[in-house]
């Protein structure tokens, strides 16, 4: 086990890392203001890496076009969600919402299956950036360099739309108490739609970043990994969008150092290490990391 | 006086079903006896998982975990010795050179699942909401995830198959009996209305003495009992069981029987799965036809968010009396509410 | 400037006001006390807009035009110039001070006129100048209601509704805020007062009504009604 294994294993992690982040960013955000977990967020990585594959291969894009191609349908995707599976709820049990957001997952599992089979594709990565790039003693991928920046990138645009601008202070007010932001003036309905957009939006970046690191997408791909963010958000806390970014991170160093340090036939185990830190962190830290104690949670 | 009618009607009810069972093993041709016989599979779990989700209210995804279990250490028991040794090394010895008959297979499996249940319960059951939700959906991936790395008790991915198909009408029409006749009784002992006082108000039941967790802990255990057999009488009708032959879909549409009968009420988790299971089987054919794998799910789906679009509060919600206790109300039983607490103002 | 004409409220399957009428006129300091449970808290939450009333009207005239805020949303009854202080403060805990103070403003745009507010405020409430770095969940409950009301100030309202005030706080704060509401109610902001706090809530306003299990029971002048026998032996703990 050389510094060299265990640098390269870093790295590792804390692409992985990125990617969580972003899904558990949106995780938090949205549960943040509707308390409601959004079982359709993994649908939306899937999403994401199909519409950058699109973009790439239908529309010829170029790869910062296509970018912003995902962010924006990611956004709409999250939006009609919000629209059709959410905003319906309001009001309504805890359960209800939980079921509804299961059920737009398994529809846009089941229409993705229907349209694109089950068959994974390859996605595409442009040339120019499937080269190595020297970092000290490691050689990355420059793909992989890039998904890290961008997602510093867009985690460190949202921090400051939401410390510094009014609407991310709308958005913080209406997170914490939803009916006296009400009586400031604020607009729920689009705060909420807001959360949505920006929330999914991450998450399909997120996608075309699993796509490029992975090679193969599939509908079903963004599942578990919607899952494992889940975990991410609430090792960070869930509402918490440091807290998401921190378990996110958290979580991918975890997994990658858990499947690297451990003898190869463990290497199968990656998943249940994954779930029962959800269960033993629910238990132990059940406001994660960096959470609010405003919850019912046990 | 009308205890006795009560139950002369139960046994009565009971009777018929059995001439029926019977009617339809002569009768009819295999592919509808397996269909009758998923029904019937399909009512136990939902009737098992109203304990747990409709009595209780502990929103609990944990059947299929429960199932795999089940219907591994059945099937694992039911093996010939030959092909145990053969196929899963690691199995300790006693194991492989024993083969035991199917009903004592089953019940074993019901209760390692329910070991299951209360070893993860303990520390799990704490959560509530939609917490314990995605818990209990870890708890799947986890279940999916040993069972294929453990392979050298389980044989991994490629699961058991081969095993005999020793599920008929009649196994299944026992089993569906045992769990209405478990579920009936709880629901009108007091263990049941404790259930049905935490459901309600948990911190009122806890200042009336309720042992909660325990309370939580045996619905739970209880649950997954049924959900054990019944993934046993599953690998045995299908002789077949993989890690991934219950899935989180499953779960949903699981969910979906309980909610939409009415959580709490007996009748309506039965009448839930029977309905939802042959919709979900007549559109099969349509499936294969238009070439579009999924199309049953995906329309169920649809179906369950026009539900909660157009009613949210309507089935779910707060004290509405469960939409089929009328048909309990001529067989002398009380409706239950289908109330849940509303986490919402305004 | 506002009238409440035969409301009805239902909220959670009980019948909370059952047809209530109120009215607030410029440039007064009404107060609604009751005891609890009465439905004062529900009166407000029908006034902003955070409840629906199932029946009866709900009329606001901040200027000359008169408004039905009946069946608006509470977005925009704020606009229309009603700020609601709710019970207990609610603050927003993870907001500094100074942003519990801007969100207040949220709807306004007009930077000179908020600078102006915020000043006014600051006048108002020193410490929050102080503090004004802070998250709101570090402050005192004083410091809380002293920045929750001015937070309700800071949208310019013309009407003012306050639900109580008085509750956790030290007798020396209480009266300190009452003569602050005096001030408000000076520089032509009406106030709608719900109070526990009878004996002290009758002595400073104009007007008060008495709200006993979703609807009115007495009416009149302040002064008078902490005259009135009834009121003296249900509220105020004199009598026989």
């Amino acid at each position: 086990m050389t510094s060299a294994y265990i640098l390269e294993q870093i790295a590792n992690g804390i692409i992985l890392g990125s990617m969580y982040a972003l899904i558990a960013i949106g995780f938090s955000l949205i549960y943040g203001i509707v308390r409601l977990i959004n079982f359709a967020h993994g649908d939306i990585v899937t999403i994401g890496a199909f519409a950058m594959l699109a973009s790439v291969v239908v529309l010829n894009a170029p790869f910062a076009l296509a970018v912003i191609f995902v962010l924006i349908v990611g956004a709409g995707v999250g939006m009609l969600i919000e629209r059709i599976a959410f905003r319906p709820m309001r009001g309504a049990p805890q359960v209800t919402g939980f079921i509804a957001s299961l059920a737009v997952a398994i529809v846009i599992e089941n229409l993705g299956i229907m349209t694109l089979t089950a068959q994974p594709r390859n996605f595409i990565v442009p040339t120019w950036l499937s080269t190595f790039v020297p970092l000290g003693p490691l050689q990355v991928r420059a793909i992989d360099l890039t998904i890290v920046v961008l997602a510093i990138l867009l985690m460190a645009t949202l921090a400051l739309f939401v410390r510094f601008t009014k609407v991310g202070m709308a958005m913080r007010a209406t997170a914490e108490n939803y009916n006296v932001a009400r009586l400031m003036g604020i607009n729920i309905d689009r705060m909420i739609m807001l959360a949505f957009a920006i929330g999914s939006a991450l998450a399909a970046a997120a996608g075309l970043m699993w796509g490029s690191k992975y090679s193969q997408i599939s509908p079903l791909m963004g599942l578990i990994p919607g899952l494992k963010a889940f975990v991410a958000a609430v090792i960070g806390g869930v509402g918490s969008i440091s807290g998401a970014m921190l378990g996110g991170y958290v979580l991918g160093l975890a997994e990658v150092l858990f499947v690297g340090l451990l003898p190869p036939e463990y290497s199968g185990y990656r998943n249940v290490f994954v779930f029962a830190t959800l269960i033993v962190i629910l238990l132990v830290m059940p406001n994660g990391l960096l959470g609010r104690s405003t919850e019912e949670r046990a | 006086m009308e205890r006795h009618s009560g139950w002369l009607a139960a046994l009565g009810a009971a009777l018929l079903g059995a001439v029926l069972v019977y009617a339809a093993t002569a009768t009819l041709d295999p592919y509808l006896l397996s269909i009758i016989a998923f029904v019937g599979i399909n009512i136990i779990l939902a009737v098992s998982l109203n304990i747990t989700n409709g009595f209780t209210g502990l929103f609990s995804l944990g059947h299929p975990a429960f199932m795999t279990v089940g219907g591994y250490v059945t099937a694992i028991l039911t093996l010939l010795p030959a092909r145990k040794t053969r196929l899963l090394p690691d199995l300790p010895a006693a194991l492989s050179h024993m083969q035991w008959p199917f009903l004592p297979a089953l019940i074993a499996g019901g209760l390692i699942a329910t070991l299951v249940a209360v070893i993860v319960g303990f520390p799990v059951l704490r959560l509530r909401g939609h917490y314990l939700a995605v818990a209990t959906l870890g708890l799947i991936f986890i279940i999916q995830g040993l069972a294929t790395n453990l392979d050298g008790y389980t044989r991994g991915a490629l699961g058991l198959n081969g095993l005999p198909e020793l599920t008929n009408l009649w196994w299944v029409y026992g089993w569906v009996l045992v769990t209405l006749y478990v579920c009936w009784t709880l629901k009108h002992s007091s263990l049941g209305r404790t259930m049905l006082a935490i459901r309600e108000n948990e911190l009122a039941a806890a200042c009336l003495g309720v042992k909660i967790t325990r309370t939580r802990i045996l619905s739970f255990a209880l649950g997954a009992f049924f959900a054990g057999v019944a993934g046993g009488l599953w690998a045995h009708l299908v002789t077949l069981v993989t890690p991934t032959s219950f899935t989180f879909l499953l779960a949903f549409q699981l969910v979906v029987m309980v909610v939409l009968g009415g959580s709490g009420s007996i009748t309506g988790a039965v009448l839930a799965a029977a309905v939802l299971t042959i919709a979900t089987e007549a559109l099969h054919p349509v499936e294969e036809a238009v070439g579009l794998y999924g199309l049953s799910q995906m329309l169920l789906a649809v179906a369950v968010l026009m539900v909660l679009i157009f009613r949210p509060k309507g089935l779910f919600g707060m004290a509405e009396p469960d939409l089929l206790g009328w048909i309990g109300k001529l067989h002398g039983r009380q409706p239950t509410r289908s109330g849940s607490k509303c986490h919402r103002e305004v | 400037m506002l009238w409440l004409e035969d409301v009805h409220v239902r909220r959670g399957g009980t019948h909370a006001l059952r047809g209530i009428d109120l009215e607030v006129r410029r440039g007064e300091i009404v107060a609604l006390i009751g005891a609890n449970g009465a439905g004062k808290t529900t009166t407000l939450w029908a006034i902003s807009g955070l409840l629906r009333c199932q029946q009866g009207r709900i009329a606001f005239a901040p200027d000359t035009q008169r408004l039905d805020i009946s069946r608006m949303r509470a977005e925009r009854i704020v606009a229309a110039g009603i700020s609601h202080c709710p019970e207990g403060r609610q603050i927003f805990g993870n907001l500094s001070v100074s942003e519990n103070l801007m969100v207040g403003a949220y709807l306004r745009g007009d930077r000179d006129g908020i600078e102006q507010d915020l000043a006014a405020v600051h006048g108002l409430f020193p410490i929050l100048a102080t503090r004004a770095g802070l998250p709101g969940n570090r402050l005192s409950g004083g410091e809380q209601m002293m920045l929750a009301i001015g937070r309700a100030l800071m949208s310019r309202p013309k009407l003012l509704l306050l639900d109580e005030p008085s509750l956790g706080l030290a007798p020396q704060l209480v009266e300190q805020i009452f003569d602050i509401l005096q001030r408000i109610r000076n520089e032509g902001t009406a106030v709608l007062l719900v109070e526990q706090n009878a004996a002290m809530a009758l002595d400073l306003a104009d007007r008060a009504y008495v709200l006993e299990t979703g609807l009115i029971k007495l009416a009149g002048d302040g002064k008078a009604l902490a005259q009135n026998v009834e009121v003296r032996r249900a509220y105020l703990g004199v009598g026989p």
